[in-house]
């Protein structure tokens, strides 16, 4: 079962509509403020609307464990209010309420050493660094594990070795079943392969195939040349 | 350091309703005949209960408005609840019902609280700034009309109405023990009830929806709970202030330990906070006994500096 947006207007976008397919993936791509994030929450139903529907389900009007493992969002930054909770902590809260602990196919100890940051367990969220955080925020989407989530710029702040591991989870489609992934990270986007979503001015501009939309000529068209295909990888021109 | 506290707490519990302004000695007590056993079970026991239930349900109201509010400088008075239920007492002793004043409290306590879920109820989507500035405007409205109160009544009234809004622990009996202890029991229990919910907000608002919660429903209906608790308390107490502000800040310096397993702990020493404010307000040898939101005042601000201070300088 698909989710699906249709005709969805705001003040930033513009008669957005397409469909992502049970155990497909999507890139978003797109410049600053073109409406990504805001797309992004639309999808996932923290901003009410009635174009959207996933599996049948408009997500905004319901609630429970039904909807939390249907759609997932990871924000761009980690977002705690109180100041001692831990990693183990917030991870657990990852685990939905029904799901009791022990029965989890994954847990949090695996997942923590999955993503290299086992020896920050009991350390509190917000003394974590900016790619720490967001180590924190791709575990909790694992252990979530929805049907489909949303990756809202998961690369920002990681140093290479970090990025290795994020790559190599987001490339691993044993993990999660259906994945949308907001970036600007463009040699990212080409080498995990998926299907890629341009938005630009509010509307979408290109949805298609990474191999369509990687072609040299397409890019010159999209980014006026500062975007080079060179050696199997995507630069940028600085 | 935590047992040590404890311990200390209790000693301080057990012995509060013994000082005052008359001595007690033992021997007499036991007499159920004698002034000091009378003195002893209808006004020091009551008081100290008094104390420790409403400082509980102030410092709890605070930790919970913290939460939600996601600001640190939220009180169970944020919303104006404080504020309507003193308007209404100045309403009730002006109108000459000064015996029906704690109702009088309450239904202003209440009245505030169906005022501001009216006004939610008109917002689209759950707002919390917009409903903390809704109840900060409440509260200015609320202090413009007790002005009124003040500028029309007698000199005798006007004595009464600055008499509540200092806080007062005068009680006498069991009766109102009752419906407080009962308040507490169902503050805490629909806490309890909602824990899992509350560690979520403790993240965020979407962390929280995300997993499946109604985060509106969840607010309001704790924001509803604390609201009638704190609504009951000043009825019989008046606003007594920096309890609900100071003692979940204090109890998570000490503990260091996320705010959903401090609920027990917040409520305990808000009591025992009280209860030694009260106990120190009664023994200064002063003819007549010191309000006690003064007195709560004047020992938490200091204190809550110094720890401010000792936090951030480490």
């Amino acid at each position: 079962m698909p989710i699906n947006i249709t005709h969805y207007t705001n003040n930033i976008l513009k008669d957005i509509s397409f469909s992502v397919e049970d155990k497909d993936h999507l890139i978003i791509l797109g410049s600053n403020g073109v409406g990504k994030t805001t797309l992004a929450k639309v999808l996932c139903g923290i901003t009410p609307s009635d174009t959207i529907d996933v599996n049948g389900i408009n997500p905004s009007k319901m609630y429970g464990e039904k909807r939390a493992r249907l759609i997932n969002y990871i924000p761009a930054k980690l977002d705690v209010f109180d100041e001692f909770i831990t990693v183990r902590e917030f991870l657990e809260l990852g685990l939905i309420s029904a799901v009791v602990v022990g029965q989890h196919p994954t847990t949090v100890d695996e997942i923590l050493d999955k993503l290299t940051i086992g020896h920050l367990s009991e350390k509190a969220c917000k003394m974590l660094s900016s790619g720490e955080s967001q180590l924190l925020l791709i575990a909790s989407a694992l252990l979530h594990d929805a049907r489909y989530t949303i990756f809202d710029e998961p690369t920002a702040n990681l140093d290479p070795q970090k990025m290795q591991v994020l790559f190599s989870i987001l490339k691993d489609n044993s993990h999660l079943q259906s994945k949308i992934i907001i970036t600007h990270n463009l040699d990212l986007a080409y080498k995990l392969g998926y299907d890629i979503l341009f938005l630009e001015d509010g509307a979408i501009k290109f949805h298609g195939s990474n191999d369509d939309f990687f072609e040299q000529a397409h890019l010159d068209k999209l980014y006026d040349g500062s975007v080079l295909k060179e050696n199997n990888n995507i630069v940028v021109k600085l | 350091m935590k047992k040590v506290t404890l311990l200390f707490a209790l000693i301080l519990l057990v012995i509060a309703p013994f000082f005052g302004q008359i001595d007690l000695p033992l021997s007499s007590l036991l007499d159920s005949d004698s002034m000091e056993h009378k003195v002893f079970f209808d006004i020091r026991l009551p008081r100290v209960l008094l104390a420790f239930l409403v400082g509980g349900i102030l410092a709890l109201g605070g930790l919970i408005f913290q939460t939600l509010f996601r600001n640190p400088m939220s009180t169970p008075f944020t919303l104006g609840v404080a504020s309507g239920a003193t308007l209404f007492t100045a309403i009730a002793i002006v109108l000459g019902f000064y015996t029906l004043s704690p109702l009088f409290a309450f239904g202003g306590a209440m009245m505030t609280v169906i005022i501001l879920f009216i006004v939610a109820s008109r917002f689209n989507a759950y707002d919390s700034t917009s409903l903390l500035l809704v109840g900060i405007a409440l509260s200015f409205f609320y202090a413009a009309a007790l002005m009124v109160m003040f500028y029309i009544s007698s000199l005798q009234e006007s004595y009464e109405i600055m008499r509540f809004t200092m806080g007062s622990l005068d009680i006498v009996g069991f009766e109102n023990i009752l419906i407080l202890a009962v308040t507490s029991l169902f503050l805490l229990m629909v806490i309890f009830k909602y824990r899992y919910e509350l560690k979520l907000l403790l993240t965020s608002y979407e962390f929280a929806y995300l997993k499946g919660i109604d985060v509106k429903k969840t607010n309001y209906i704790l924001l509803f709970a604390v609201s009638v608790a704190v609504g009951v308390a000043v009825s019989f107490t008046g606003p007594i202030g920096f309890v609900g502000l100071i003692i979940p800040h204090i109890l998570k310096t000490i503990y260091k330990q996320s705010a959903d397993k401090l609920i027990l702990p917040i409520f305990f020493y808000g009591g025992v906070f009280l209860v030694t404010s009260d106990l120190i307000a009664r023994n200064l040898g002063t003819a007549s006994d010191i309000p006690i939101g003064v007195l709560t005042s004047f020992l938490g601000a200091p204190f809550f500096i110094y720890l401010l201070i000792k936090r951030k300088s480490s």
